[in-house]
């Protein structure tokens, strides 16, 4: 018989942070016209680090150096969320993060049917997020759609379950983390969490903007 | 020297041409309704149901023979175990087949309480000039170390190479890699169908501990 309450709690545990950007119609709507109109060599990645899909086309990683108003808006909100992320879950201070550079890779991806990224994380970034611009149709027949999947980060521990740990509650859960992103929403993760974009079938376009950044 | 190797086994089989064409049509009247699994509606990747290694038929009998000699004969050449030690091991196995069809793939996945995962290729369809990846078993990197990478640790040769480790599947082949490691088959760009047998499989002690039920 155990004496006393049992107090559990998470250890191991993966921040995230997630902010939406309210009214954010009219600043999508712009970005997404800017970024269609520049899917044309000139502003594609020209050293992908995965093989290119040509579903899916892909920046190259100096997007918030565009000096047009709607890339510096949206540039604004996406690096507040990662620096309010970062004092929310560091020792850090906001003293601390104002003595340091701030810098930045940030690219967009426009995704049609059957586009995808696979898996991967960021080395030589600390932090990590995805704004969507749009999420692109549901579709019925293929639930899994243009989800932002996070793997979990303890690799191999559902390798053995029984009914005393296969059915854990979140945040003990061994399982991938599925997002489908709506627009105007930001998700900041760790950048060493390797994540996917799972095919997309709609048959409009998603429009994601990544960032990864570091501190010196 | 390499450490913390993971074993990846390539086996040919060699009665692979004349099996998989027995095979072919017994996959194709089963790709049906009755026989997918519930849990994988997937219209773009047919999953069976994991009893093929039920099967009565000639061709899935064979198979299972097939696919069971090559992994013990991995295994074996893995493990330290002698010969009688390792014929004292009972083997557990499952499988069920998949269609990948165009523009269809192989959500990530890995095989709990099982040690091994095998994938037997039926059929591949033809390289897709400029799509590498299409239709390929793509075997996750999970090491975090590489976080941090500078010029003398991101072009390693292999065995050292960071990134994930991909397979083109060819018919009459199977691989055979550890059920932990996290697993996907990319999506299939050709025009035709990609015909899979995936198999777990795990070895008892007769009389030493009970594994749970899968």
């Amino acid at each position: 018989m155990v004496k006393g309450g049992i107090q559990v709690r998470s250890a191991f545990a993966v921040p995230f942070g997630e902010a939406r950007l309210k009214n954010c119609e009219r600043l999508n709507g712009e970005l997404e016209a800017l970024f269609t109109a520049r899917e044309t060599q000139e502003y594609r990645n020209p050293m992908p680090s995965h093989t290119p899909q040509e579903e899916t086309f892909e920046s190259r990683f100096n997007l918030f150096r565009w000096p047009e108003a709607c890339v510096q808006e949206l540039r604004r909100f996406v690096l507040d969320t990662v620096v309010e992320t970062v004092l929310q879950v560091s020792q850090a201070s906001a003293a601390d993060l104002a003595r340091l550079q701030m810098h930045n890779h940030t690219w967009y991806h426009v995704s049609r049917y059957a586009g995808s990224f696979v898996a991967h994380n960021h080395p030589l970034a600390s932090w990590s997020a995805v704004y969507c611009v749009r999420p692109g149709q549901p579709v019925a027949a293929h639930p899994q759609s243009g989800l932002l999947r996070f793997m979990d980060t303890r690799a191999g521990a559902d390798a053995f379950l029984d009914p005393g740990n296969a059915r854990l509650r979140l945040p003990f859960a061994l399982q991938p983390l599925e997002m489908r992103l709506e627009a105007g929403q930001v998700v900041v993760f760790p950048s060493y969490v390797f994540h996917e974009v799972t095919p997309f079938y709609g048959r409009d376009t998603r429009i994601t903007v990544a960032t990864n950044c570091w501190f010196v | 020297m390499p450490i913390f190797a993971a074993p990846f086994g390539t086996v040919p089989i060699l009665e692979g041409p004349e099996l998989n064409a027995a095979l072919a049509p017994l996959i194709a009247q089963r790709s049906s309704t009755a026989h997918r699994d519930p849990l994988a509606p997937d219209p773009l990747c047919f999953r069976s149901r994991e009893d093929l290694f039920e099967w009565p038929d000639e061709a899935a009998v064979r198979l299972r023979q097939a696919m069971l000699e090559g992994l013990v004969r991995l295994t074996q050449a893995v493990n330290a175990y002698t010969d009688e030690q390792f014929d004292a091991f009972s083997v557990q196995a499952r499988a069920r087949f998949a269609l990948v069809r165009p523009n269809g793939c192989w959500p990530i996945c890995t095989v709990p309480l099982a040690t091994w995962c095998a994938f037997y290729c039926v059929s591949a369809p033809p390289p897709v000039a400029a799509r590498p990846d299409s239709a390929v078993l793509r075997l996750y990197e999970n090491r975090f170390g590489f976080m941090f990478m500078d010029p003398t640790n991101c072009r390693m040769r292999a065995p050292y190479t960071p990134g994930h480790h991909v397979w083109s599947p060819v018919a009459g082949t199977m691989v055979i890699f550890p059920g932990t490691i996290a697993h996907e088959v990319a999506l299939n760009r050709a025009d035709s169908d990609l015909v899979l047998v995936k198999a777990r499989v795990r070895f008892a002690v007769p009389g030493v501990q009970e594994l749970p039920p899968w």
